[in-house]
């Protein structure tokens, strides 16, 4: 005798697998269909003396035509002519889960058992389920089952044995749809009445198939009943469509969605919810529109805090290792414009900027932590809201959470902003977010002139920083015409720890771009820098270019209480903002030099001023390549005039509450 | 209007997180969650999978923790036309 053959449908990762195995004790063998590609597994098991023959199928959510896996699914079902199938269903997803069951239903198959899995997480989550009841709405089997823990494997397959044996009868209820959508499948289960069509398949199925629009039916039909009769179906469908606004698959999906609803009501119900997740409880706290900002606020102060507790001292050591070696290298070097050049220009300069990288390494490794731990995520989805507030669209976080590393790659992902305008905004504002770069150049003013008050003082000016930024964003998108939002859904992760390797490699992969930059474009820098404080007269006789260059500038950086040495500084931080050291590196050699010779006020000043005064080159450049010059050129400009307005206001604050 | 359609207009006016969408439409995550993947399978919604091909040439990656949902921009049956015209 044939051994009767068992199906094992269901949505993806419901357990089909484990079921199988469970029913078969491993023995499965894999084969292939015929005429695709996609694999199944077959397994026997016996029970009673009689042989089942167990076809795993794969996952599908539905069975419309949508991909191979749902055809090789519904092909099987409808012409692999199975004894018995077995809709195993997920238990803690049953809304979702008996979609499927429907559509099986509706398929006109009878000899069908659910096998409800996963009761055991279910009972966790506190989803109480009545099989009995449940079996009833239904009008098929069902067995509670965990396969996983092996619970109700032999009553399934009792319920197999029994179903195949003829001696279990069902009656499968089916899903009702509006007036509208049953007129519908009235009129086309008409037009297909009477052609061979109806012997084969329920026409009812067909119908329902034909308002999803399904690809396969549709060719099906078209054999069946030509052209002109299937245009005649599908015309009187369009309309339909266009009545409801929407596409009748989804209209279709979604009443179907809330029969099943009703359904449930009558055998599944909610007692006390599971205890949240740690990721719930954590989320509660992290993304409140109130809390979430309080957090926010701590966290990065506690990453700054880390930054300059670890770093500070070793930037220090640093500082004064490059300090030394100069010293020592002087004295070996005859020629005193090579001993300048190299002492006071290259080891100064570049030395000054390479010393803060361990802050760099430091802000990147707790960059990468705040990501892998998922807290980033976190982040994006609390500003987004703030975003659209000033009128950016909330995709706009992505690229100004990128700008804390460097304002290249944030310019660059405004490329995902759909709508032109929300783009050159996005763009505008970027630059405005403190980069590593400049976490250098706060840090280097912060660690010297606030003693232990650097962490909140760094705070403050990325604070500012950031809103300026969204203040510039609602001022420019005032001019700016809103165009259609692109929505963007951001999946909060559950929270992980993250893996040390992948941290330290990630941050040492982003810091060394802050190390190679020493090496070529902050050397070329530091050199000019003490080309121009060298020549034609040395520095201090008011005669070498960088003073002349700074006389020229001095009058308005006194506005904001700064002096000619701030505006050389400022001309070489255009090329890299890390310059802004490496110009005081070269000026006064010492950073007790530097500290004598401005007052916190200055420095405070100098910070919020070097981080919002311009775009460095690069970035520039990346707005230039991703809108147009006049674009690039515009937001310099802005934000000069911003600087100066933001540096301005500060100092003369400062002023007035007597800090100066 | 059954769920899936609140769900679906949410995130076409750009509602961006599940939990929001629970907490506006007044339903467990879990069931927003679902329903999301409803939609994605009638290719309404798209998900960007962590880790996948589109995943890692995305420019944001960095700063994009996991997976992420975007409409496919099929809105209603004037999309579905040409499949009309094909059959
Ligand atoms: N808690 C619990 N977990 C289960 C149970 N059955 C299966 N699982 C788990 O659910 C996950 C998916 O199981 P599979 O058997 O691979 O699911 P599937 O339906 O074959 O998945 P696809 O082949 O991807 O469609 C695995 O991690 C199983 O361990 C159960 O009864 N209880
Ligand atoms: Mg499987």
């Amino acid at each position: 005798m044939a051994m009767k053959v068992v199906a094992l449908a269901g949505n993806p990762n419901v357990g089909k697998t484990t079921v199988f195995n469970s029913l078969t004790g491993m023995r499965q063998h894999v084969g292939n269909w015929p005429g695709v590609t996609v694999e199944k597994k077959e397994g026997v098991f016996e029970y009673k003396g009689e042989k089942f023959l167990v076809v795993d199928l794969p996952g599908t959510y539905s069975l419309t035509a949508h991909s191979i896996d749902e055809l090789v699914a519904r092909n099987f079902l409808l012409n692999g002519n199975p004894d018995v199938v077995v809709n195993v269903v997920d238990a803690t997803s049953l809304l979702r889960n008996l979609l499927l069951t429907m559509e099986i239903f509706e398929m006109g198959l009878k000899n069908v058992v659910i096998a409800l899995n996963k009761i055991d997480l279910a009972e966790k989550k506190g989803i109480r389920i009545d099989p009995l009841k449940m079996s009833k709405a239904l009008g098929v089997p069902v067995v509670a089952m965990s396969a996983k823990e092996g619970i109700g494997i032999e009553e399934l397959k009792d319920k197999i044995y029994e179903m195949a044996q003829g001696r279990i009868k069902t009656n499968p209820v089916v899903p009702r749809y509006d007036p509208e959508v049953e007129r519908e499948i009235e009129h086309i289960t008409n037009s297909l009445k009477g052609t061979k069509l109806e012997r084969r398949y329920p026409l009812r199925w067909l119908a329902i198939k034909l308002l999803q629009r399904d690809d396969e039916v549709m060719k099906l039909v078209l054999r069946h009943i030509g052209e002109e009769r299937l245009r005649e179906i599908m015309t009187h469908i369009g309309e339909a469509e266009a009545r409801y606004g929407r596409a009748m698959d989804l209209i279709i999906a979604s009443q179907k969605y809330e029969f099943i609803d009703r359904l449930t009501h009558e055998f599944m119900s909610y007692v006390g919810k599971e205890k949240e997740s740690l990721t719930d409880q954590l989320d509660r706290i992290l993304i409140h529109p109130v809390y979430g900002f309080i957090a926010l606020a701590m966290v990065f102060y506690a990453v700054f805090k880390f930054i300059f507790a670890l770093g500070l001292p070793l930037q220090e050591w640093l500082d004064g290792l490059f300090a030394s070696f100069g010293e020592w290298l002087a004295p070996q070097i005859a020629n005193e414009t090579l001993r300048g050049l190299l002492v006071d220009g290259i080891i100064g300069g570049v030395g000054s900027v390479l010393s803060f990288f361990p802050l760099v390494f430091l802000l990147f490794f707790a960059l990468s932590i705040l990501e892998d731990v998922g807290y980033m995520a976190r982040v994006a989805a609390l500003m987004e809201g703030i975003m659209r507030k000033f009128g950016l669209p909330g995709k706009s976080v992505i690229p100004l959470v990128l700008g804390l590393g460097c304002n290249v790659p944030a310019v660059m992902a405004t490329r995902t902003l759909e709508d032109e305008r929300e783009r050159l905004v996005t763009m505008l504002v970027s630059p405005f977010i403190p980069c590593s770069a400049r976490l250098s150049v706060i840090s280097f003013l912060a660690g010297a002139f606030f003693g232990s008050n650097h962490s909140i003082v760094a705070l403050s000016v990325y604070l500012i920083a950031i809103l300026v930024a969204l203040l510039s964003a609602w001022l420019v998108g005032r001019f700016v015409v809103k165009g259609e939002e692109s929505p963007f859904v951001i999946e909060l992760p559950e929270y992980l720890i993250p893996s040390w390797k992948t941290v330290v490699t990630h941050s040492w992969e982003r810091s060394k771009e802050f190390v190679k930059k020493a090496g070529t474009i902050i050397l070329l820098g530091a050199i000019a820098i003490w080309y121009l404080s060298n020549y034609p007269v040395e520095i201090g006789s008011g005669k070498s270019y960088a003073e002349k260059l700074g006389y020229l500038f001095e009058p308005y950086m006194r506005l904001m209480g700064l002096d000619w040495k701030a505006a050389v500084s400022l001309l070489f931080g255009i090329i890299a903002k890390e310059n802004v050291i490496s110009t005081y590196g070269v000026i006064y050699g010492t950073t007790e030099a530097i500290k004598n010779a401005m007052t916190p006020l200055q420095a405070y000043v100098l910070a919020v001023v070097t981080t919002l005064y311009i775009p460095c080159i690069a970035t520039i450049g990346a707005i230039r390549a991703e809108s147009n010059w006049k674009w690039a050129l515009f937001t310099t400009a802005y934000m000069i005039a911003v600087a100066s307005i933001v540096g301005i206001l500060i100092w003369h604050a400062g002023v007035a509450l007597g800090l100066a | 209007m059954g769920k899936l359609e609140e769900v679906l207009d949410l995130i076409n006016s750009g509602v961006t997180q599940e939990m929001e969408i629970a907490k506006r439409l007044g339903l467990a995550k879990e069931e927003v969650s679902d329903i999301i993947k409803i939609l994605e399978n009638l290719g309404y919604v798209e998900k960007v999978e962590a880790g996948s091909k589109t995943c890692e040439s995305c420019p944001l990656k960095k700063v994009c923790y996991g997976s992420c949902l975007k409409p496919t921009g099929v809105v209603a049956y004037r999309i579905r036309e040409n499949v009309q015209e094909k059959g």
